[in-house]
């Protein structure tokens, strides 16, 4: 009873004497009525939808199917296939981002010289719209006149195929678009990581007598798994909601190879016109978000509180 | 002792002179691969188009407006520029204004489920495209927005708000706290005390935020699509028009690629320092 | 206060997803059957009957066609005539596709006047089309005069499952036609025809194997260009384009139900694609893509293979939309101008099938009636003599009939000016009774139908399927779309 009434006066004594919530209560509440109007409607929208059979082509067959939508999305092998893609794509981009990342950062922190402006120059594809990242691939890998197909038949490779209409090139192609657009940012990541490592292992290892490689693999790495972590959270979810540029160069094929989820979400949304079956799989997708957003929380804030 | 020491050292210095060079070698071709189709858009935006299709390719050429011109004739960019600023504009005004009391009210205040409302910005932000726009779509329908400007603004709001909210709050963190209550001791309100004292020492923070924020709505094709028509159009929206039923119109693509580019790289270039923050949430 | 918050916000949101699926489903729109239309009288002067609307603005989407960028182009003149402004919307196909149905979807009033694709809207959501038979009637609007479009592109752009409900005014008339290289056919024919023994110039005399034959041989043969045919393989609407000209060559036929294709139905029965002849189709198919044509054909769209062909040294010949001569023609954009011509699809054993795919105008019958009155002035002022003759000097090719009676348009159909005069003659004979092929299936769920007959045509493209596998994919897909499966189970129970 006590603590209780101890409690209230310093909440009290906080909100300068009024019993009422806080200022700060008042700040936050537009920001949140705003996303909440926004963002609980779509959420609350697809689950209904995707509780219903809803072609938008044929509005008489609109009907409450219960979780036959669910069960089908299961049993559905083209799904499996997006998935797969996806997950081929996003595991393969980020491997190589990560990677480069490091290994660019890490080479980067050592130069003195021009470090800024080396930097300044590697950000540059960051800023460029996904649309055009698109066209500007499908240009410079264009079969006939590209600049990047070229290079490859002087060096005797891809000749005599097509480069976006054959799946093993396809997806490639694709990855190192992703790759060229976002590895400055894993680069900007590490770059700041390493700036805050501490520097006493590393004195003591130099006096131990350690090569430079054995500090990267036993000093570097280990210390920058947090960031790695960071690195990766945050490019997984942009991989997996950016379709902009499948869309102006495979859409999809050859035979579904570069088929991303959101693309078999778009297809069965805006081309067939399936809303119920489309809202399913889309919750699919938010429901890996959630997980991702969750764990990204989890990791920083524990990392604030430490 | 003391020899073998030098020797080992003037042995790794040979190798690492020789890892240097490589490493540089490796460096800049890592530099050449991330300019080049920036240089080639560019370049290619200055070729007639009948130039631009040559194998081998013309390395030296003569610089033309003409896709410029015919860009200008086919589309009239105005309306694509304009409309594309508006949209990102005020959807960016609208996530620093109200973010920036978000953030500094979950910053500074004693807010319960602070980490439930976190996990709820970072997912709304997240959200993929593609499954929000028919939501959306209805949601604008009923407001008969759909169309017009409004509607594209407030389905940018949607990822620029909670990252707006995410980010300030993450830059008030990092701001000490004793310049706001040394203003109230003095008898500021403590709104006051957010206007006057702690938002002129985040700026470089919102003008980092405010520049993604920008940026993120200025590049967006997936909402631009579905919310304009003819009179709203965007110039991602733009962009992807040229490719027309009749082969895509590379030189005006390049083109406007590169005034779809020029804006945001000039600024983002000019606030490198914060966008780290920023494109990581604040994590690093 | 932080409960009652969060309620409150529950509550908001609850109340909006209410509000939005009962929007959605008052918002169904539909055309304005009932409404009474008022009993009009004729005006004094054509020039009233045709400003009675100055002032209005109407909202036309359409997709990015050489037709619509005619029009675009001669929309002052409209807007003179009537006093109406125009604002257009024009997108790709498959955006247009998305926002059509959206737009529509949602019981839009504010999109007047649309691009109705034959397989798109009409078999979706024809009831929000309005009738266009009281515009016609009317005696305070101007007529168009149906009868003067060619029937069977009136039959299927204009109505869905009802013979007499008219919904749409003919706008376009695409069509796949065989373009080819007339200096390299001139040039080589000679030593093609000792190595074969035939004259090998494009047109029905022609049969598909000797297509492939021709297509080889240049293979090996002609310096100018790499290869001799290139084909538009992609993954894609193009793919499923590419191979209905084969496909129907050969007697193979879409679906049971005979009019799925051209008024278009419901409900098209048991889908056809696993026939002994599409089968042969496919197989056909399969080995000129893999083994004959240019090997960027499997990543190329009707834009690219067209772009391929203008460029002069890809490819001697292709299948594509005979509105391409226009760029063709361009040169700014052609290495090929005064080189190419055009003519009928190879002949298969169903005979020459060319690929007829049309598109209409239409109103939104969920619009007000002034709107569509408004509408329908442009619709037939589009259709007009003055306005086909300025589009078929643009290059695309009228709708009308009497318009090719035009002297001045024999004029120039006699001398070949203009692309669109080039290839008339061949335009002619493809669009006869003999040489006409609809091929799109109209019935509601075709595009998704679409999708997955292409997107099984590329898994058999890149060895994934063999020809026989892809086609029983698509035939038990297709089926489960359709509703086929679910009638033949539920007549298997009984």
């Amino acid at each position: 009873m006590v603590r209780n009434r101890e409690t209230n006066l310093g909440k009290t004594l906080q909100n300068g004497g009024s019993k009422g919530p806080p200022v700060e209560f008042y700040m936050v509440l537009p920001a949140l009525v705003i996303i909440a109007a926004i963002s609980l409607f779509p959420f609350f929208y697809l689950i209904w939808l995707s509780l219903m059979k809803y072609p938008m082509i044929q509005m008489s067959a609109i009907k409450f199917v219960g979780f036959r939508n669910w069960i089908r999305l299961f049993q559905d092998e083209n799904i499996r296939t997006y998935w797969w893609v996806t997950v081929k794509y996003a595991g393969i981009a980020l491997s190589v981002e990560i990677i480069l990342g490091i290994t660019v950062a890490i080479f980067l922190s050592k130069i003195r010289l021009f470090q800024e402006l080396l930097t300044t120059i590697i950000i540059a594809p960051l800023f460029f719209a996904p649309v055009l990242v698109g066209l500007i691939g499908r240009f410079i890998y264009h079969d006939s006149y590209g600049i990047y197909t070229h290079f490859f038949h002087s060096l005797g490779l891809f000749r005599e195929m097509s480069l976006f209409g054959t799946p093993h090139t396809a997806l490639p192609i694709l990855i190192s678009l992703d790759v060229w657009e976002w590895t400055p940012l894993v680069i900007l990541i590490f770059l700041a990581g390493l700036k805050s490592l501490p520097q006493a292992p590393y004195e003591a290892a130099v006096v131990d007598g350690a090569t430079e490689w054995k500090m990267l693999w036993k000093i570097t790495l280990p210390l920058l798994k947090p960031v790695i972590f960071v690195a990766l959270i945050i490019r997984t979810m942009d991989l997996l909601r950016y379709y902009t540029k499948f869309l102006v160069t495979t859409r999809g094929g050859p035979a579904n190879s570069t088929k991303i989820v959101s693309i078999g979400i778009y297809d069965m949304a805006f081309q067939a016109y399936r809303m119920g079956y489309a809202a399913t799989i889309t919750l699919t997708m938010l429901f890996l978000t959630i997980i991702l957003g969750n764990v990204f929380v989890k990791f920083f804030v524990s990392a604030q509180e430490a | 002792m003391a020899t073998t020491s030098e020797r080992t050292m003037r042995f790794a210095g040979k190798r690492a002179l020789a890892g240097r060079t490589i490493g540089w070698i490796l460096f800049a071709i890592f530099l050449l691969w991330t300019i080049f189709p920036i240089y080639w858009m560019l370049s290619s935006a200055l070729k007639i188009e009948v130039n631009m299709f040559t194998i081998p390719p013309q390395w030296l050429f003569k610089p033309s407006l003409r896709n410029f011109k015919n860009l200008q004739e086919a589309f009239g960019l105005g309306t694509y520029v304009k409309n594309s600023i508006i949209a990102a504009g005020s959807s960016t005004v609208i996530a620093i204004v109200f973010g920036s009391l978000a953030g500094y009210g979950l910053s500074r205040g004693k807010i319960p489920g602070k980490s439930t409302i976190a996990f709820w910005m970072i997912t709304t932000r997240m959200a993929p495209i593609v499954g929000v726009i028919l939501p959306l779509y209805i949601l604008f329908k009923a407001f008969h927005l759909v169309g017009k400007m409004p509607s594209l603004i407030i389905a940018y709001t949607t990822f620029n708000l909670p990252f707006a909210v995410w980010l300030m709050k993450a830059f008030f963190d990092d701001l000490p706290r004793e310049m706001e209550e040394a203003a109230m001791v003095d008898g500021c309100s403590k709104l006051r005390a957010f206007f006057v004292v702690a938002l002129p020492m985040v700026r470089p923070g919102i003008v980092a935020v405010a520049t993604l924020c920008f940026m993120f709505a200025w590049n967006d094709y997936g909402f631009a699509v579905v919310f304009t028509s003819g009179a709203t159009q965007t110039l991602p929206v733009a962009t992807a028009r040229l490719m027309t039923e009749f082969g895509i119109v590379w030189g005006q693509v390049m083109t406007l690629g590169t005034i779809l580019l020029s804006p945001v790289l000039i600024i983002g270039l000019l606030i490198r320092k914060n966008l780290v923050r920023g494109l990581t949430f604040g994590a690093v | 206060m932080k409960k009652t918050a969060c309620i409150l916000t529950i509550l908001l949101s609850l109340l909006l997803v209410l509000g939005g699926m009962g929007l959605l489903f008052a918002g169904g729109g539909k055309a304005e059957e009932e409404e009474e239309m008022e009993e009009t009288k004729a005006f004094a002067t054509e020039e009233e009957m045709w400003k009675q609307f100055s002032g209005m603005e109407l909202n036309f989407l359409t997709e990015d066609t050489p037709a619509a960028g005619a029009i675009v182009t001669l929309l002052p003149e409209f807007e003179e005539m009537t006093g109406i402004k125009i604002n257009v919307t024009r997108t790709n196909i498959s955006d247009l596709v998305t926002k059509l149905m959206l737009e529509l979807g949602s019981g839009s009033t504010s999109m007047h006047i649309i691009y109705s694709a034959r397989w798109q809207i009409p078999p979706g959501r024809s009831d929000i089309l309005s009738d266009l038979r009281k515009f016609e009637d009317d005696p305070s609007l101007p007529k168009v005069n149906f009868d003067d479009f060619f029937y069977k592109q009136f039959i299927t752009t204009s109505h869905f499952v009802d013979k007499e409900r008219i919904i749409g005014v003919p706008h376009d008339a695409s069509t796949m036609i065989w373009f080819y290289r007339t200096d390299i056919f001139k040039k080589y024919k000679a030593d093609f025809k000792a190595d074969y023994g035939y004259d090998w110039t494009p047109g029905e005399n022609i049969n598909w194997d000797q297509y492939k034959e021709i297509a080889t041989w240049m293979n090996d043969n002609v310096d100018e260009v790499k290869y001799g045919a290139g084909h538009m393989s992609k993954q894609w609407n193009s793919l499923y384009c590419d191979f209905s000209n084969v496909f129907w060559s050969f007697g193979a036929r879409g679906f049971e139900n005979p009019e799925t294709e051209s008024w278009g139905v419901v409900f098209p029965g048991r889908c056809m694609w696993d026939s002994p002849e599409a089968i042969a189709a496919a197989e056909y198919y399969k080995d000129l893509v893999q083994n004959i044509a240019h090997p960027s054909s499997i990543a190329w769209d009707w834009a690219d293979l067209a772009e391929a062909m203008a460029k002069g040294d890809e490819i001697a010949m292709c299948f594509n939309w005979h509105d391409f001569i226009i760029t063709f023609q361009d040169p700014d954009r052609s290495k090929i101008v005064d080189k190419v011509q055009a003519a009928v699809m190879p002949t298969g054993p169903a005979g020459s099938r060319n690929y007829h795919s049309g598109a209409a105008l239409a109103i939104n019958g969920a619009a007000p009636m002034k709107y569509q009155k408004a509408s329908w002035l442009f619709l037939v002022w589009q259709a007009s003599i003055p306005v086909q003759k300025e589009i078929f000097k643009m290059g695309s090719t009228p709708v009308r009939m009497s318009t090719y009676e035009d002297p001045e348009v024999k004029k120039w159909m006699k001398e070949g000016t203009y692309p669109g005069a080039l290839i008339a003659p061949t335009m002619f004979t493809a669009w006869d009774d003999d040489h006409l092929e609809y091929v799109e299936g109209r019935f509601p769920q075709f595009v998704e139908s679409l999708i997955i007959q292409y997107t099984e045509l590329s898994k058999m493209l890149q060895n994934e399927k063999t020809p026989e596998q892809a086609m029983k994919d698509i035939v038990e897909q297709v089926n489960d779309i359709t509703g086929y499966t679910d009638l033949m189970k539920a007549a298997g129970k009984q």
